[in-house]
Parts: structure tokens; C-alpha cells; sequence
């Protein structure tokens, strides 16, 4: 490395600096963000991680599905779709807890705070970013593994059709659950400001309360329907269970998760010493 | 200009900053110096808006941080070095937090051309070395191409060669008309480069003085004598005026009169003189003397201080 040399002189006065509108500050968090969550291996292996798992295992499940020699109850043609979704929530849910963790535990959250001593901007810029992207992934994983699903499907006349009432917007739904569980993370990230806290706790807080579900009649179903992953069943299948709450109630719930934790998150952050 | 008044920091039980003032003026480069755990870097993190004040304020160019709107233009800033996500590249990194106060890409090719970092840019900061990181975050500090700039512990980690780079670079930037605050534990990186001290102990102030002022002030600016006849030359010395002690040695440690005076008052009175030393205490030794009573009194139960 080289001796680089002195820096040429400055602007004796510092020139007044035009104070920038909101939106201007708002797309400077927001480019900034967007090159932090770009500029690293992590994210993309995440993403791949989280698309390539969900699509190739639904056609998995619905070859598994259209094989069963008997079927007792009728198979809910979407579940191949859903039920693959889950390693795509592990996957998303780390990636959320990663927009945080990593800059608590490497100290670069000084960094950003003094460049952007509103924090709350920081927060919802990458919220912004980590929403805008998982939303897309989320929704190009849930209709691709549905076309695969259902091409698998209606070789055995068990397929559905997009067209067919509900199915769409089950579909849709389901790629709302990844959008969800990446805030959940990015939030968690914020809160507990360690990246293997942060993930241990999104874990928890999205699996471990499906116990709930298994309670004895009707208790699990009056607990289990406030739980992401029940609410989530709820949203996505294309016959809801009767004992939970119907599924636009069950869409509310999904979303309340996310956005307290974001509510707490946006209370702390501005209380806490970076 | 970095205006500090009465800045309280208490984490529990320990008070980390104690009611702290001063003000760190442009022109000059700064040095901010105290013992490991004397609240340097938690004063620091204080003036950044990082860390809430129990009690008292901390101001940059007349605002409190937080209310500055794009800080980078006014406030640049190096707290840890190591302080980075290893897998970004230096470009990436920089890119990052000139985005986030409206810098373009032509400022961040600048200081890492300034930084000496346009080589290695484009590689992953995880195999920078301290020195390396160092510089890449002196890069960002430039950034703004602020009127303050503060730096924690800068020449850690630098070699030889970074560490004559760094010192001309602080002295370019206060003679540019820059507020420089840079700290540091040791004295000796310090004297070779800030015109101004701020020495703190345990969270309170020791002294605020020009570098100069604090070596003349030094009780330990005395004159060595040494005599066959030294009692008698010691009552001689205290009866003109001087203080005296007598060292283990039998050498007399005398203050009060200079060298050539107490010379001409011993041939005065025929006294044969062996040894006449004027010792000026270095810098180093009147730091010791100012910290010496904090450290002292860092018990076991200041381990836990946050910062340094």
C-alpha cells in the first residue's frame, strides 16, 4: 500500500447545505439499504436458498400426494405449495434477523446511526428494501410451485385451476407468509440486536407456538388460531378449518405478528445506547 | 466547533463521563487523552448522539447530533476501524453510507484514492488488515468533506510508514481550518501532532491546555544537583528561595532556581559542584502526573466500564 498524500484544501466555509426534502432523505436511506443488502453473499444465497427449496420440494409433495394408494379425506390441492413454504420461512426469517444482527454484532450499527441519526428511518428503510424484496420472491415461489403442484396434480384429476374460486387469492396469500416472517426477522434483528439470538428467537416465535395447535379439543384451536403458522394454514388453504377464526381474520392475525414487533422495535430503538 | 457541558454518563452504578466540559475548537488538532476505561471513546459516542446523556449536553457546530440533517457533511467520524460486515467490498462499504447522506460515487473513489485504498477497493474487506481498515475508515470519515472530525484510537494498528501519513494528515486537516479531535491512551502518538490537549481521568476532566503549557506546569521541571558539600548547599538554595529535596542517591532535586543561578551561587561560595542537570519532565512523565491518581484508583470493580 501506498503512501497516499495530504488532502487537497477544502472550501474554507462549509457551504450551507440545502436542507433535502423527505422523500430525497427517504431514497437516500433507502439506496443505502439497498447496497448494504445487495453488496453481501449472504443475501443471495438466502434468496436462492429460499425459492429453488419451496419449488422443488411442492412437486415433491404432490407426487407423493397423487400416489397415496387410498385416500381417506380429500387432498387440499394446495397444500403441496404450503407445506414446502417452510423451509423458505426458516431461510427468509434468518435473512430478516441478518438487516440488524450483523451490524449489532460487528459494531457497524454506529456506523449507520451517526450517518443517520434517525434511527426509525433506518429501520423502515430496510423494512422497505427486505419487504419489497421477500414480497416478490414470496410471490414468485408461491405461484410457481403452484403450477408445478397442480402439473403434477391433474395427471391424477386432483389438480385445481387458478380460475377456480378462492384458489388465486389462497395462492397469493401464500406468498404473503414470507413477507410476513422476513419482518418478523428484520424486527427481532432490532430488537435483540445479536444475529444468533435474533435467529433462535424467530425460530421460537414462529414454530414453537404450533404446540398450541395440539392442545385437546377445543383449546388448540382457540389458542392455535393466534399462532403465525396456524394463521398461516388458515390464509392459504382453499378449505379452511372451521374451528379457527375465518380466513381475512386469520390474514389479520398474520399481519399483527410483524407488525408489533416492528412496533416494539421502532419504541426501542431510539431508547437504547447504539 | 465540538461543544461539551457537563456531560454526565452513568451505565448502573459506574459514572463513566462525570460532568465533563469542554470545547474542542477549530484550527487545531486536538488531542483527547486519558488511560484506558477514562471515558474517551463513551464521550465520543455521547457527542454522536449514540449513547443518551444521563445528564449535561454535548453540541457539534452549535446542534445537538441527532438534529443534524445529512451529519456526514458536517460530522466525520472514526470510532472502530473493525467495525465492518468482512464480506462487503471497501467500494460497497463506502458506497453504503455516501448513499445514505447524499454523496456521489465520484467523492467515494476520491477518499479512497485519498486513503491510499484505490488499489485494493474492490476486495473484501474480511482480508484488510487493522492498518488497512484504518484507513478505510478514515475514508468514510471523509467522506462529507466535514468541518469536524473525530477520531478514536486512529494510529492503532498502523506501521511506521501510516502512522507519519496519519500525523500529517490531522496537522493538513487543522491548518485547512478543521476541528480535529483525535484520542488516544498514549502520549507519545499525541505529542507529535496535537497543538491542544484534553487529558480526562475517570470519567472527569485533568486538564485543558495547550500541548506546550502542560510540559511547563510539570512539577517535575527541576534541576539535579549534585555536591560533596550538598547540605550546605541545600540550606544556601532554601534560603534564596528555592525548594529542595534530597534524593536517595544524596543527589538534590532543586526547584525555584534555574541551572546557571544555582551554579554561580555554589562557586559564590567555593562549593565544588559534580553534576548541575536541568530535567524537564517529557510530556509523557506530565501525563503520567495527571493520570497518574486516576489509574490508581481503577479498582477490579472498573472492569466493566463500556469504552475505553
Amino acid at each position: 500500500m501506498t503512501v497516499a498524500e495530504v488532502p487537497p484544501a477544502p472550501a474554507t466555509a462549509p457551504a450551507p447545505v440545502p436542507v433535502p426534502s423527505l422523500a430525497v432523505r427517504a431514497r437516500d436511506a433507502i439506496t443505502c439499504e439497498w447496497t448494504k443488502f445487495s453488496s453481501v453473499r449472504s443475501t443471495f444465497w438466502t434468496l436462492l436458498v429460499a425459492v429453488v427449496t419451496p419449488v422443488g420440494f411442492s412437486a415433491i409433495v404432490a407426487v407423493a400426494l397423487a400416489n397415496q394408494p387410498a385416500r381417506a379425506a380429500p387432498v387440499d390441492p394446495l397444500l403441496p405449495g404450503f407445506a414446502s413454504l417452510e423451509y423458505a420461512v426458516l431461510a427468509v426469517s434468518v435473512l430478516g434477523v441478518l438487516g440488524f444482527g450483523t451490524e449489532y454484532s460487528t459494531g457497524l450499527i454506529r456506523t449507520t446511526f451517526a450517518a443517520m441519526p434517525r434511527r426509525r428511518v433506518v429501520l423502515a428503510a430496510k423494512a422497505a428494501v427486505l419487504g419489497a424484496v421477500t414480497l416478490v420472491a414470496g410471490e414468485l415461489v408461491a405461484f410457481v410451485s403452484f403450477f408445478l403442484a397442480q402439473a403434477v396434480l391433474s395427471g391424477h384429476h386432483l389438480g385445481v385451476s387458478l380460475s377456480t374460486p378462492g384458489v388465486a387469492g389462497a395462492v397469493a396469500a401464500e406468498g404473503i407468509l414470507l413477507f410476513v416472517v422476513a419482518m418478523l426477522g428484520l424486527a427481532l434483528g432490532a430488537i435483540i440486536r445479536h444475529t444468533a439470538g435474533g435467529i433462535a428467537a424467530v425460530v421460537g416465535l414462529i414454530f414453537l407456538p404450533a404446540i398450541l395447535g395440539l392442545l385437546p379439543a377445543p383449546w388448540g384451536g382457540r389458542v392455535g388460531r393466534f399462532t403465525l403458522l396456524e394463521a398461516a394454514h388458515q390464509v392459504t388453504a382453499l378449505h379452511p378449518a372451521v374451528n379457527l377464526f375465518s380466513p381475512a381474520l386469520a390474514l389479520l392475525v398474520l399481519l399483527a405478528w410483524p407488525a408489533a414487533a416492528l412496533g416494539l422495535a421502532a419504541l426501542l430503538i431510539t431508547r437504547r445506547d447504539a | 466547533m465540538i461543544e461539551v457541558d457537563r456531560l454526565t454518563k452513568r451505565f448502573g452504578p459506574v459514572t463513566a463521563v462525570d460532568e465533563l466540559s469542554f470545547t474542542v475548537r477549530p484550527g487545531h488538532v486536538t488531542g483527547f487523552l486519558g488511560p484506558n476505561g477514562a471515558g474517551k471513546t463513551t464521550t465520543m459516542r455521547l457527542i454522536l448522539g449514540l449513547d443518551a446523556p444521563t445528564g449535561g449536553t454535548a453540541r457539534v457546530n452549535k446542534k445537538r447530533y441527532p438534529e443534524l440533517i445529512r451529519p456526514l457533511h458536517q460530522v466525520g467520524t472514526l470510532l472502530d476501524a473493525t467495525a465492518l460486515h468482512g464480506g462487503r467490498t471497501a467500494r460497497a462499504h463506502v458506497v453504503s453510507i455516501a448513499q445514505s447522506n447524499g454523496i456521489g460515487r465520484s467523492r467515494v473513489t476520491e477518499v479512497l484514492r485519498l486513503t491510499g485504498l484505490e488499489a485494493v477497493a474492490r476486495r473484501r474487506v474480511a482480508g484488510f488488515s487493522l492498518g488497512m481498515k484504518q484507513r478505510l475508515g478514515i475514508a468514510v470519515a471523509l467522506l462529507g468533506d466535514p468541518a469536524v472530525l473525530m477520531f478514536d484510537e486512529p494510529v492503532n494498528g498502523l506501521d511506521a510508514e501510516g502512522i507519519a501519513w496519519i500525523r500529517q494528515f490531522f496537522k493538513a486537516l487543522a491548518a485547512d481550518g478543521r476541528t480535529v479531535l483525535v484520542s488516544s491512551h498514549l502520549m507519545s502518538e499525541m505529542s507529535q501532532v496535537a497543538d491542544h490537549l484534553i487529558v480526562i481521568g475517570r470519567g472527569r476532566l485533568l486538564a485543558d491546555v495547550p500541548t506546550a503549557t502542560l510540559i511547563e506546569s510539570s512539577t517535575r521541571s527541576d534541576v539535579l544537583v549534585r555536591s560533596p558539600r550538598a547540605s550546605e548547599l541545600a540550606g544556601l538554595l532554601a534560603a534564596r528561595g528555592a525548594t529542595v529535596t534530597r534524593e536517595d542517591d544524596g543527589g538534590l532535586a532543586v526547584t525555584g532556581l534555574d541551572a546557571p543561578a544555582i551554579g554561580d551561587l555554589a562557586a559564590s561560595h567555593g562549593i565544588a559542584v559534580h553534576a548541575l542537570i536541568p530535567r524537564s519532565a517529557s510530556l509523557e512523565e506530565a501525563y503520567l502526573d495527571l493520570t497518574g491518581e486516576s489509574v490508581e484508583y481503577r479498582a477490579p470493580s472498573q472492569d466493566g466500564v463500556p469504552g475505553r
